[in-house]
């Protein structure tokens, strides 16, 4: 497996807002490789630098936002300093937490074809590449469709639509599902498990969602302090309850209750699932089942 | 002794002007110094239902009582002295230079006295830990202390009755819960709070009453722990409960009650059958 | 009363199916024309024409509509103004201290069906032809994407910008900003809570989307941007551009030459 996204020492601070204004480093030192094919979640308190991390993966940090960087990120190997936004986007797409204010074309075919049209594609492929897309996120009778009028969950997946017709390699999630309802978290999530297990796409994507980040990741890594704090598997990270308290991060409730019941009853239950919580309690064979059926 | 009913409505009807029915017919009380969370899908009617109360929105038909009187002959702002609404994104509320003059402008829309309104400003700074940023441009502030700053503005302005619309949602589980606090002490400082969320954790752990919507309809209002065991309810409206509800419904075979809303509980219920089953067995042992 | 969400209006037309560039011709060539003709039984046909165009693009009745609520009171208000302030030759009437003249009335007809003629000639274009291939027509008359894509988001945003007016409003209204007692100047201080935050709203969003749009390579130099839907002169397309110059140059011929058009009442001279 090779590393298809590399951060080498990543310092970032944004440019001051008054003149005299001091510099205020929001990443400081940031170390993370990340695996084609693997699906990485980004957990972080508020302020922290998530968003401004995501942005540095498609190189609008720096080469956008001005500001003062130190280290390297490479996309695919490509180093973000030395390649402009529109090259980087062939290799990483990034969608955005607000579905209202990254949508901005009258239809959704429109919205899907502005990125193609952007790289230059011929028409008939801008055609079939969207045929694709809308397919691949189950919005293929929207086609004509104005996106102003959809559901929070169906612009959100013409979002993702959008970025993922341009095909790249790596999709980054900043919050996708921070102001949608409950069906339409369920509508991202499944659509992004499934760009992962059936289409091998490499997923970073920013959460709280800490029991849908033990549903779905392979790792998580927790941002604090504009550094990597852990970067483990999920059982690890939600395992570790009060380093994730004291970081002011939220863990699956089942491995709140592990944790719990280790330190009462001297047991040593991993779980961050509901399923896996379910068959150590009642499996152990230290529950009598009284209700039949 | 019964509490006063605080706000009502009778048979309130309401569509939107393009738009299908959006409310039919909703008659509901709820009593002064409630804590209420509003919980449903989008399309549910509940910011529309919460907008009747301060008047933003008015019936087509049925009326809306606001300590026994009807609240037709008053504008939204004349409602503004009792019922306070803290909107879903703070951006459209902030524009003032400074934290201060932010949360200043509710009380002196009020008519304060300089003095009170000086007075409440700073109580409210300080209730919300907003003291570091009082003089801070709030517009570049991070995101959950715009937050902050929006619900102190609308504290300030000391309502009796408090609406507010997803206050949790995009923040992190400090934020959360610091933020819950706050609204918790202000239920015990006999305030009226409506909180319409989609955060079924905060519910479980915060709200002691519920109001299930559906479809313009109110399918069901009662105590928290009643609306989580009603299984049927929360199939039927695709309101998803706590994790750890989720886990004690399964467990029910074996002992667990069915109204499970919290972590401790959790580990409590499953302590107790535990030394139940040991109690058992010791005792068959000695027999 | 809101503006309709998205000005385009997709049906079968041949309005419609004219390549954007030759609706660009035919609405500067009218509304020039417009400029000129001071007869107002011409102006009369002229409106009559265009009303005409409308219904044949099967236009929906209430975009149609739209133009007229929006700009009879104008309209009317331009009328009444000339009639009132400039009345020429004989009078016909008196009103008080106002004398009313046939020429007066005419040139006071004419003022304001030219505003009426020369909207409905801009919406002919606007409600039959999609955003895409506007901004595609501007492109390939040389002038830049960037002014073309300006154009396109401005009509695209403004629903956006109306809603964001009125959650605003009502929040800042729940805050107890009372606005009914306020008219005129006082009333627009009152506001400033509610313009503020709209102009902070739209600074944000609009650095939201300028991150989109670069995440979606827009700006890629060095290479030429292509369009989903190609706009290509038909041959229907060279028909109408030749008829629209020939009449253009016919009605200037007549007009300049012999003077028709220039007098209000009489048709010629």
């Amino acid at each position: 497996m090779s590393e298809i996204v590399r951060i080498d020492g990543l310092g970032y601070a944004y440019p001051p807002i008054d003149l005299d204004g001091r510099r205020e480093w929001v990443l400081r030192d940031i170390n993370l490789e990340i695996h084609a094919g693997e699906f990485v979640s980004i957990m972080g308190a508020t302020g922290v630098g998530k968003t401004t991390l995501c942005l540095a993966l498609n190189g609008i940090v720096p080469n956008s936002t001005g500001g003062t960087i130190r280290g390297d990120v490479y996309i695919d190997g490509l180093n973000t300093k030395r390649h402009p936004v529109s090259d980087l986007a062939q290799h990483v797409g990034v969608v955005f937490q607000e579905p209202e204010t990254q949508l901005f074309n009258v239809s959704v075919e429109a919205e899907i074809a502005f990125g193609l049209e952007s790289l230059g594609l011929p028409a008939i492929e801008i055609g079939e590449r969207i045929t694709w897309a809308l397919s691949v996120v189950g919005m293929t009778e929207f086609r004509q469709r104005s996106p102003f009028k959809l559901s929070g969950g169906q612009k959100q997946r013409v979002a993702i639509a959008s970025i993922l017709a341009m095909a790249p390699k790596i999709l980054v999630l900043d919050e996708p599902t921070a102001s949608l309802d409950p069906v339409g978290k369920t509508e991202v999530f499944s659509i992004v498990r499934e760009l992962r297990q059936k289409h091998g796409i490499t997923i970073v994507m920013v959460e709280h969602e800490s029991e849908r980040i033990a549903e779905f990741s392979d790792r998580v890594i927790v941002l604090g302090n504009g550094t990597v704090q852990m970067a483990s598997s999920p059982a690890d990270v939600f395992s570790k309850v009060n380093e994730m308290r004291t970081l002011g991060l939220s863990i699956p409730q089942v491995s709140e209750l592990a944790d719990r019941l280790n330190r009462t009853n001297n047991t040593e239950y991993v779980f961050t699932q509901l399923e896996e919580a379910y068959s150590e309690l009642t499996g152990s064979g230290n529950l009598v089942r009284r209700i039949s059926g | 002794m019964s509490k006063s009913v605080c706000l009502e409505t009778r048979e309130l009807k309401f569509s939107y002007p393009d738009g299908p029915t959006a409310l039919h017919g909703i008659s509901l009380d709820v009593k002064r110094g409630d804590f209420v969370a509003v919980i449903g899908q989008n399309g549910s009617g509940k910011t529309t239902l919460a907008k009747h109360f301060n008047g933003l929105l008015r019936p087509d038909a049925g009326k809306v009582c606001l300590f026994g009187e009807d609240i037709a002959s008053r504008n939204v702002s004349q409602l503004a002295q009792d019922v306070g609404y803290v909107f879903q994104n703070p951006d459209h509320q902030i524009f003032s230079a400074t934290v201060r003059e932010e949360i200043d402008f509710g009380p002196r829309n009020l008519g304060c006295s300089n003095d009170k309104v000086d007075r409440r400003t700073e109580e409210a700074i300080e209730y919300f830990g907003l003291g570091n940023f009082a003089d801070c441009q709030p517009a570049v502030l991070g995101f959950g202390l715009r937050r902050k700053v929006s619900i102190a503005a609308v504290y300030a302005m000391k309502t009796p009755v408090l609406i507010l619309d997803e206050p949790t949602s995009g923040l992190d589980l400090k934020s959360t819960n610091e933020l819950m606090a706050v609204i918790s002490e202000l239920h015990r400082l006999e305030h009226t709070i409506i909180l319409i969320t989609h955060d079924m954790r905060v519910v479980a752990e915060y709200v002691p009453h519920c109001m299930v919507m559906r479809g313009g309809e109110i399918l069901a209002h009662d105590e928290t722990r009643e609306i989580f065991k009603n299984s049927e309810l929360l199939l039927e409206t695709q309101i998803a409960v706590p994790q750890i509800s989720e886990l004690g419904n399964r467990m029910t075979p074996y002992g667990m009650p069915d109204d499970v809303l919290t972590v401790p509980e959790f580990a409590d219920e499953y302590s107790r059958i535990l030394s139940g089953l040991e109690e058992g067995k010791k005792s068959a042992d000695r027999r | 009363m809101p503006i309709v969400v998205d000005l385009y209006s997709q049906r079968q037309s041949w309005v419609h199916r004219i390549d954007p560039r030759v609706k660009l011709l035919f609405v500067a060539s009218s509304l020039l024309l417009l400029l000129l003709i001071k007869n107002v039984y011409i102006m009369l046909i002229g409106l009559v024409l265009i009303h005409l165009l409308h219904w044949s693009a099967h236009i929906p009745r209430e975009r149609f509509m739209f133009v007229w609520k929006t700009l009879l009171p104008v309209s009317l208000i331009m009328f009444s103004m000339w009639v009132i302030f400039y009345p020429t030759g004989e009078p016909i009437a008196e009103l008080w201290i106002v004398q009313i003249t046939a020429i007066g009335l005419a040139q006071g007809l004419v003022l304001g069906l030219r505003i009426l003629t020369m909207a409905f000639v801009v919406f002919a274009w606007l409600y039959t032809t999609d955003h895409p291939s506007l901004v595609r027509s501007l492109v390939k008359l040389k002038i830049p994407l960037e002014w073309g894509l300006i154009l396109s988001l401005a009509l695209r945003y403004i629903p956006t910008f109306q809603s964001m007016y009125a959650v605003i409003s009502e929040a800042q209204q729940a805050r107890g900003l009372n606005l009914s007692e306020k008219k005129g100047y006082r009333r627009v201080r009152a506001m400033m809570p509610i313009f503020v935050a709209m102009v902070i709203s739209s600074l944000r969003a609009s650095d939201q989307l300028a991150k989109a749009l670069e995440s979606r390579a827009f700006g890629a130099s060095g290479v030429q941007r292509t369009n989903l839907h190609e706009i290509e002169f038909r041959r229907l397309d060279y028909v109408f551009t030749a008829i629209i110059l020939g009449t253009i140059s016919a009605l200037l011929f007549l007009h300049l030459r012999f003077g028709i058009g220039t007098h209000p009442v009489n048709l010629m001279g």
